[in-house]
């Protein structure tokens, strides 16, 4: 009887130890995604959200677990952005939050960092505020402004066709636009790059018609635009400026942000010769962006864009990392995150253990027609220059 | 560019923004002068208007043919919010159809971006649409003035109508008296549904010839709502004389002050608003009606 009930009590035992241990191998680790799909930058947002759900596919499990993404739509506006970056965390216990587009959603996020107390990972944030914002707080993703400014002034220096302009500089009026454009002209300045508006002008994110700035464009005889504008304006306020005559003039654009590639195809024709700085286009032509750019289209059917490719590296990066903190806590996965990196479809993307954002290689690009292709795309931007990591900076 | 090149190019391009906001503006005034609802869904059915011109000119129409047929189709819409949402809440206070019109923006705004997408979307245009003119040395887009006669033209239109018709007389009056017009034996539920689908008709007009001005997007109604809005209330609510002289009054101040001073241009056009809201509250002709 005493041999049973001993038999008994280690088989309990046994099961006591081992029944939990499996519960919590099956446990997801929770992540949540931060994305705008609602909203003036809805399409971006949906890309993001597509990026993010490839690589946690590819990656399958972390920890030995399952990978589960919670999405939240942030519908680009700071508070509601904070609202549902708490209830990811404190109510669906998620251990990490990734993506977010514009960088006042994300400055606000991370405000609140302390408080949320779990690391941030932005894909599509250009504000050079995040360079050490915070231990919790990191970049992996889209070029910061900083970034694009000098890839746009050595692509303008590199460039025959760019060189020897005067640039009229025109920014969406809110903090990311504001500093893209002051990168530029303080860069540009530098570099004998001349700017005809140094006080530049600043338009009303909700700007539909462009017509008095492309009027006053016109009226300062330049021959060079520089403009900072959200994504999906880029091809509007293109469209208005060849309406106009612009581009038939000779006046080429540069742009401080890369245009989506549904919005180049709605736009056509128009959309050609936008040149601009960033990380990643389908012209990239490398073994795993070409496999990249076929499996993405392959799942989603639509067209590869940056915005996808830049949360994919960025997923990549925060899933390795928490692989390699061996734990979900808050602050191993942030240590492990300071200096990981990942060979994705634009080269290495290593996060900096100095200032917690990325460093990676970037390309200048111009819009053009688009050459026979798996998309159907009709516009796309050729690659121009290629650029190392070590020449965007800044430096470590 | 010369100083008269770009006189030319801000008088023109006052007139067509302010010809934009007029039609929109007057659809508006006209459902509330006559049917006394504040329809929160305008812009909404500014953006179908868009969407439908867009539709129709890329299933290979001719972007003027679609121009007749978008107004039919959105005053079609109109009907049938009228008669489904509007029809039944209204012997009740205007605050309810004021927060009907504004879920009634959402829902419409929805089913765009189901219908349509998110991506911004251009229309096609005839070719010669796309050239420029050239003007007093500066070279000013077709379509532009293209968008400049459709609102001549649809302004006189409407004009005439309200004027020199039976039924335009009727509506006058409705809008006037309502009380007098329904003892004449009139039935004002068809004032009622007359003036919604004009309205509509209107918004839908606007939205086509928007379209290759700007860009279409599933938002693009909110921005233009806000634009009507202050037309209607420089003008006089239920003015329509009124918004004519506010609509140009607006595309003139905004163009100004994007191309003088373009960090206040909205700054300075909502200004604008509230001190004629503080020293004209019945507009600028003073034939505002509120309730």
């Amino acid at each position: 009887m005493r041999k049973v009930l001993k038999i008994s009590l280690c088989v309990a035992i046994v099961f006591l130890l081992v029944i939990p241990q499996l519960a919590v191998a099956e446990d997801p680790v929770k992540i949540g995604v931060l994305v705008p799909l609602t909203g003036i930058v809805a399409q971006g947002g949906l890309e993001m959200k597509y990026g993010i759900e490839m690589a946690a596919a590819e990656k399958g499990t972390v920890l030995g677990r399952p990978i589960e993404l919670l999405v939240e739509d942030t519908q680009v506006k700071p508070p509601i952005a904070v609202t549902k970056a708490e209830k990811l965390v404190y109510k669906d216990d998620c251990k990490a939050l990734i993506g977010v587009f514009s960088s006042g959603v994300g400055l606000a996020i991370s405000k609140n960092i302390d408080k949320l107390n779990v690391p941030f990972l932005s894909t599509h944030v250009m504000t050079t505020k995040f360079y050490s914002l915070h231990p919790l707080v990191f970049r992996s993703g889209q070029l910061a402004n900083d970034q694009t400014a000098v890839g746009n002034v050595k692509g303008i220096i590199a460039r025959p066709d760019l060189k020897d302009r005067n640039y009229y500089v025109i920014v969406h009026d809110y903090s990311w636009g504001h500093d893209a454009g002051e990168r530029f002209i303080a860069l540009a300045k530098e570099n004998g790059i001349k700017i005809y508006n140094e006080d530049y002008d600043k338009a009303p994110i909700k700007t539909k018609d462009w017509s008095s700035y492309i009027s006053k464009i016109k009226a300062s005889g330049v021959d060079g635009i520089y403009m900072a504008f959200i994504t999906n304006v880029i091809p509007v306020f293109a469209k208005q400026a060849a309406d106009f005559g612009l581009q038939a003039q000779g006046i080429k654009l540069v742009s401080a942000a890369a245009p989506g590639p549904l919005e180049l195809e709605a736009g056509g024709e128009a959309c050609y010769g936008i040149f601009g700085a960033s990380d990643w286009s389908w012209d990239v032509n490398n073994p795993i962006s070409d496999k990249w750019e076929l499996d993405f289209f392959e799942k989603y059917k639509t067209i590869p864009s940056d915005a996808a490719v830049h949360s994919y590296v960025g997923a990549m990066n925060l899933f390795n990392a928490i692989e390699k903190a061996g734990n979900t806590d808050a602050k191993a996965i942030a240590d492990a995150l300071r200096g990981i990196s990942y060979d994705g479809p634009y080269g290495t993307v290593r996060i900096s253990a100095k200032d917690n954002c990325m460093r990676n290689d970037a390309v200048l690009t111009e819009t053009m027609a688009a050459p026979d292709n798996p998309f159907g795309a009709k516009v796309y931007m050729k690659v121009l220059e290629t650029f190392k990591a070590e020449e965007l900076g800044p430096p470590e | 560019m010369t100083g008269i090149a770009t006189a030319v190019d801000i008088a023109l391009n006052s007139l067509v923004l302010g010809g934009v906001f007029l039609i929109v503006a007057i659809g508006l005034n006209i459902i509330y002068g006559l049917s006394r609802v504040m329809n929160l869904a305008h812009g909404s059915l500014f953006a179908i208007g868009a969407y439908t011109g867009y539709t129709l000119v890329a299933s290979g129409l001719n972007f003027f043919v679609a121009l007749l047929i978008t107004p039919i189709i959105a005053g079609f819409v109109g009907l049938i919010l009228e008669r489904m949402i509007i029809a039944p809440m209204r012997k009740r206070s205007m605050i309810y159809t004021l927060i009907l019109t504004y879920g009634l923006m959402f829902f419409l705004d929805g089913m765009i971006k189901q219908t349509w997408g998110n991506e911004p979307r251009f229309i096609e245009l005839p070719i010669f649409m796309g050239e420029t003119l050239s003007i007093l040395g500066t070279h000013y887009p077709v379509f532009r003035l293209v968008t400049l006669a459709i609102t001549a033209v649809v302004m006189i239109a409407l004009m005439l109508f309200l004027n020199k018709t039976r039924l335009g007389i009727i509506l006058r009056a409705a809008s006037t008296i309502p009380e007098m017009v329904s003892c004449l034996g009139f039935n004002m539920n068809y004032v009622h549904i007359g003036a919604f689908v004009l309205g509509s008709a209107l918004a839908g007009v606007a939205g086509i010839i928007a379209g290759p001005l700007t860009t279409i997007d599933p938002l693009m109604g909110h921005e233009m709502l806000i634009s009507s809005f202050v037309v209607i209330v420089i003008g006089g609510l239920g003015s329509l004389r009124g918004a004519v002289y506010a609509a140009i009054l607006i595309g003139v101040v905004q163009t100004l002050a994007e191309f003088f001073i373009t960090d206040l241009a909205m700054v300075i056009v909502y200004m604008m608003m509230a001190v004629i809201l503080a020293f004209r509250p019945l507009g600028l002709l003073g034939e505002g009606k509120f309730e």
